[in-house]
């Protein structure tokens, strides 16, 4: 009987899976170039259900693969490639051990090299899936087109990411398709929207940054290596969906002021092509039919200016996006189209404390009246955001508020802004600095408690605003009240709703009252934030107050 | 090269040979006067000439006179030799100038060294040419492979060297393309490719086709989103809840790790009841010194002592004995069908029982399953254990109150996108997390002192 006995870690879940160390001695690869093709792949490792199981008994932390995935590895192409370029490397260090230079040259000159073509065609094989991965990608291109380029990465790769970059950012202004801008403290979220789907990304400031030590370096490069791929396969679909040509040449206008223009003074001979791409897309002669909604003509018929201290690349990337005309110092880069004398100039950035010189026509706007009206959909009030004037705080769209969670005031105005009320005058006196008189502090007062109540109602969003009219005594011929039927509808289902909850068991409804304790919840918290918001406006308001008195 | 000087020993040497032939010549003449009388009376040997065989190779030296032949020839090679050719053949204006009187210029012309002249051939007879370096062993095997292959490519049929220059060269196989290169072209990658006409197992075996990818692998790792865009309070100008919120949360987690520590530090402290008192100390010291410690030992001892002897041998059960157990098992069996017997039918009275018991059982496996996909659904938004190390959540970035600053132009950016990546790729269980690699030596470090340092005190 000893034969025919069931041996432990035989089969079942032990057999599944291998270790990273014999996964890598199977394709006999070292454990750089194993993880390089992990990635390159999309071969990822699995956490085992019974650890136990899968490593014979011991619980050391291992790093375990399927062993299907791994078989599958050994017919990559690549992994031939890879000890080549081993080999390769063996030779070429050979031959400078011995100072033998001619042999290096012509080594050095027969480098082998792969392509990932096939992966990215096996790995997304259709475009759409290609397209839902590309958020990671561009946002690793970015990146990496920042990177300075002292050498510790490879220039070429720094390069080709900023062409891919460059390239999607004139795709994205050609559909006209952003959505959403958010500033942070860590870079700009930007939001487009492409052949339906909804691709977030983010981009570094463009600020000299060191970097952190704890990244591995190889690592990220190699998902580089595999998203550029993936990037420039992409660029070229969407650039074949707008018949346009690709990679995107400059119409003949364009050329001979490039020419003109760029000197050596501005860009390398290799980086003037993409430089004057970005800068001079608006003198394609390309024109997208289909710009029929109001949003995406947001700035069209503007012509901004934006001085030295903006930053220039993100705001004339936004403002291109949404048919506004952009210029800037001609000392500043290549591409500026007029200069700040033009006349016709209507809206001029600018992220100083105080400007000197100030033309008539034209609005000295923050950079963030850009942003915020992007994300609004709508051009707001200028005053807000004038040179000198405290910017009211900028709001992330990407937050979606639920019922009777806290809406913030700004929001508040906003929506209300949106809507095309107009906003209380009240409001407005109190936020701006004024001329201190008693009348004022009853004024005030007043209006706290008004401005409370205000709140406190519009908070609530799901109640609905009732509108109390005074009645009159006497006896008039009665009028016939518009039905809203918005309201008689929400109305009935008010009244269903209670008459269900009266109609419950005890036992459910006992249930049901925990439940809404716990919605309420939210309710209440928004209450206790709206008063804190208070106190701290009060509290500012006071200090502003003392400030003036002295 | 002779100079004149040897030439003028040798001239003159051959002379005096010549000379002394002459005299002994005349001297054999008759009518010769000798100023030495001759005794023996040669006069008797006077008109007798010694008769010699000229034809004898000894002799030709000796008794033929080339005097003249030689003294020719001689002259012949002096002219050759001074001037390149016989005098004969020269022409007039070689031989003679006519001498107007120039007046040479003194002084400009550099005049040779001596020792140049000296060294340089005095011969006008050209040296001969060294047939060694013209001779080649191989030359008309060489001769004949030329011809052969100019008739080859009369023909039209070439070496296999011309035939590869003049080849096309294939567009893509010059030299393998670097995937990074900035200037590198696409194309459409997901063109509806026209189907493989070839036959599938060539494919396969040939390798042109590459393998299925296998199904499983399409599968994302972690359903969180690739780009999480940050909180509200992280705007470089936040609104005031937002940041409040921020904040707190931040707050949060260091108030947490600070818990950790905390714990931690409580957990390893020293408890007071286990710090030595005098009292502790003195009964250790005095422990076993005692005789009441002594007598209570020994009674402990004697409890112990039952004694496990060996047990009886057991004696051989008798046929009674069998029978009766026999019997006995079989009551026992029959007792246990009775009684099965009947709780199978009582159990038609327990149905309400039964059926509220079942209920139960399915309401907990019920609760059990949603359980499990609640558990499952959260496992595939978190980061797994993937190796070693865990992962460790990224710090959230955050600016305080007074770091905030409402312009973008006086923004200092927080975070680094870098790292910001590397931790969502980890968090999506793409790769597994790891921490930079320490230095470690392989021997440990030795410090010695030089010697001449070790020789001062």
């Amino acid at each position: 009987m000893g034969g025919l006995q069931k041996k432990k870690y035989e089969s079942g879940s032990a057999t599944n899976y291998i270790s990273r160390n014999k996964a890598r001695k199977k394709l006999s690869l070292s454990l750089a170039d194993f993880r390089r093709l992990c990635i390159l792949k999309g071969i990822y490792p699995h956490e085992p259900k019974h650890k136990k199981k899968v490593n014979k008994g011991s619980t050391a932390q291992r790093t375990f693969y399927l062993l299907k995935d791994i078989r599958f590895l050994m017919h990559e192409p690549i992994v031939g490639k890879f000890r080549e370029y081993k080999i390769f490397v063996r030779k070429l260090r050979k031959a400078y051990g011995k100072a033998e230079w001619g042999t290096a040259e012509k080594l050095r000159g027969n480098k082998p090299g792969y392509k990932l073509d096939h992966i990215i065609k096996e790995r997304y094989p259709t475009f759409i899936d290609a397209l839902r991965d590309v958020d990671d990608a561009l946002s690793m291109c970015f990146l990496f087109s920042t990177f300075p380029r002292t050498g510790k990465c490879h220039v070429q790769t720094i390069e080709l990411c900023r062409r891919l970059s460059v390239e999607w950012m004139n795709y994205i202004i050609t559909l006209r398709s952003l959505r959403k801008v958010f500033l942070s403290i860590k870079g700009i979220y930007y939001q487009a929207e492409v052949l339906g789907q909804i691709i977030t990304w983010l981009v570094p400031y463009q600020f000299a940054h060191d970097h952190p030590t704890d990244v591995d370096y190889r690592v990220m490069a190699t998902f580089t290596e595999l998203y550029t791929t993936l990037l420039g396969f992409i660029n070229f679909r969407l650039y074949q969906t707008l018949n346009l040509v690709y990679p995107p040449k400059l119409d003949g206008k364009g050329e001979e002021e490039s020419r003109a223009e760029s000197e050596e003074d501005y860009a390398m001979d290799s980086e003037r092509y993409m430089e004057v791409l970005l800068h001079l897309f608006c003198h394609s002669r390309f024109s997208h039919p289909c710009f029929g909604s109001l949003q995406e003509k947001l700035f069209e018929g503007l012509k901004f200016f934006l001085n030295r201290e903006v930053p220039r690349e993100s705001l004339a990337f936004v403002l291109r996006c949404f048919g506004a005309q952009v210029s800037w110092d001609k000392s500043l880069c290549i591409g500026s189209t007029y200069d700040v004398t033009d006349e016709t100039i209507t809206h001029h950035v600018v992220d100083r404390p105080s400007l000197e010189k100030q033309y008539i026509n034209r609005y000295y706007v923050q950079p963030q009246w850009v942003y915020d009206c992007v994300n609004a959909r709508m051009l707001l009030p200028v005053e807000d955001y004038f040179v000198g004037v405290t910017l009211p705080p900028h709001l992330s769209p990407f937050v979606e508020e639920k019922e009777g969670d806290y809406v913030p005031p700004e929001k508040l105005k906003l929506l209300a802004l949106q809507k095309g009320e107009r906003p209380e005058q009240e409001e407005e006196e109190e936020e701006e600095d004024n001329d201190d008189s008693e009348e004022e502090e009853d004024e005030d007062q007043s209006d706290d408690e008004d401005e409370l109540k205000g709140m406190e109602e519009k908070c609530r969003v799901c109640r609905p605003i009732v509108l109390f009219q005074a009645s009159s005594v006497k006896v008039t011929p009665g009028e016939a009240k518009p039905v809203n039927r918005q309201r008689a509808e929400q109305e009935a289902k008010a009244e269903e709703k209670r008459l269900a909850v009266m109609m419950m068991k005890k036992r459910d409804k006992y249930l049901y009252d925990k439940i809404m304790f716990g919605k309420k919840r939210s309710v209440r918290e928004a209450n206790k934030m709206s008063a804190k918001r208070k106190a701290l406006d009060e509290a500012s308001k006071a200090n502003k107050k003392k400030k003036l008195k002295k | 090269a002779y100079s004149s000087r040897t030439l003028h020993l040798q001239q003159s040497a051959r002379n005096m040979a010549a000379a002394r032939r002459h005299k002994r010549v005349a001297a054999s003449q008759p009518g010769f006067l000798r100023l030495k009388p001759d005794l023996d009376h040669s006069a008797s040997r006077i008109g007798h000439k010694k008769r010699v065989n000229k034809n004898k190779k000894k002799n030709w030296n000796k008794y033929s006179d080339i005097q003249d032949v030689e003294e020719f020839l001689e002259d012949v090679r002096l002219q050759e030799r001074a001037t390149g050719g016989l005098l004969s053949d020269k022409s007039d204006d070689g031989l003679f100038f006519v001498d107007v009187g120039e007046q040479k210029k003194k002084g400009k012309g550099l005049k040779p060294l001596r020792i140049d002249l000296i060294l340089q051939p005095d011969s006008q007879v050209p040296p001969p040419k060294d047939i060694l370096a013209y001779q080649q062993p191989n030359a008309r095997k060489l001769r004949l492979m030329a011809q052969k292959a100019e008739k080859l490519a009369a023909m039209g049929v070439l070496p296999r060297r011309e035939r590869l220059l003049q080849r096309r060269r294939i567009p893509g196989s010059e030299k393998p393309v670097a995937n990074n290169d900035p200037a590198r072209a696409f194309y459409d990658l997901w063109r509806p490719d026209r189907p493989d006409t070839a036959d599938p197992y060539y494919l396969e075996q040939t390798k042109r086709r590459l393998v299925k990818r296998p199904e499983k692998l399409n599968v994302k790792p972690s359903l969180l989103p690739a780009v999480e865009v940050a909180a509200p309070g992280a705007s470089y100008n936040p609104d005031f809840t937002s940041h409040q919120a921020l904040l707190l949360e931040a707050h949060e987690t260091e108030v947490a790790k600070l818990k950790a520590e905390e714990k931690l530090a409580r957990q390893l402290a020293v408890r007071k009841e286990d710090l030595a008192t005098e009292e502790s100390v003195f009964r250790e010291q005095v422990e076993g010194l005692i005789e009441e410690e002594e007598e209570k030992l020994e009674a402990e001892e004697d409890d112990e002592g039952t004694a496990v002897g060996p047990t009886a041998q057991t004696e051989k059960k008798t046929e009674k004995q069998r029978k009766r157990e026999k019997a006995d098992r079989v009551k026992e069996l029959q007792k246990k069908a009775e009684r099965k017997a009947i709780d199978s039918r009582q159990q038609l009275f327990q149905l309400r029982t039964i059926s509220a018991e079942l209920r139960r059982r399915e309401q907990q496996t019920s609760v059990r399953r949603t359980r499990r996909k609640d558990q499952q659904e959260r496992e595939k938004v978190q980061p797994r254990r993937l190796g070693k190390l865990r992962f460790q959540a990224p710090d959230l970035d955050v600016q305080l109150s007074d770091e905030l600053s409402g312009s973008l132009r006086t923004l200092k950016p927080e975070g680094s996108i870098l790292k910001d990546r590397f931790k969502s790729l980890q968090k999506r269980n793409l790769i597994e997390p790891r921490e930079r690699a320490k230095f470690k030596r392989k021997f440990k470090v030795k410090y010695v002192e030089k010697r001449e340092f070790r020789e001062i005190q």
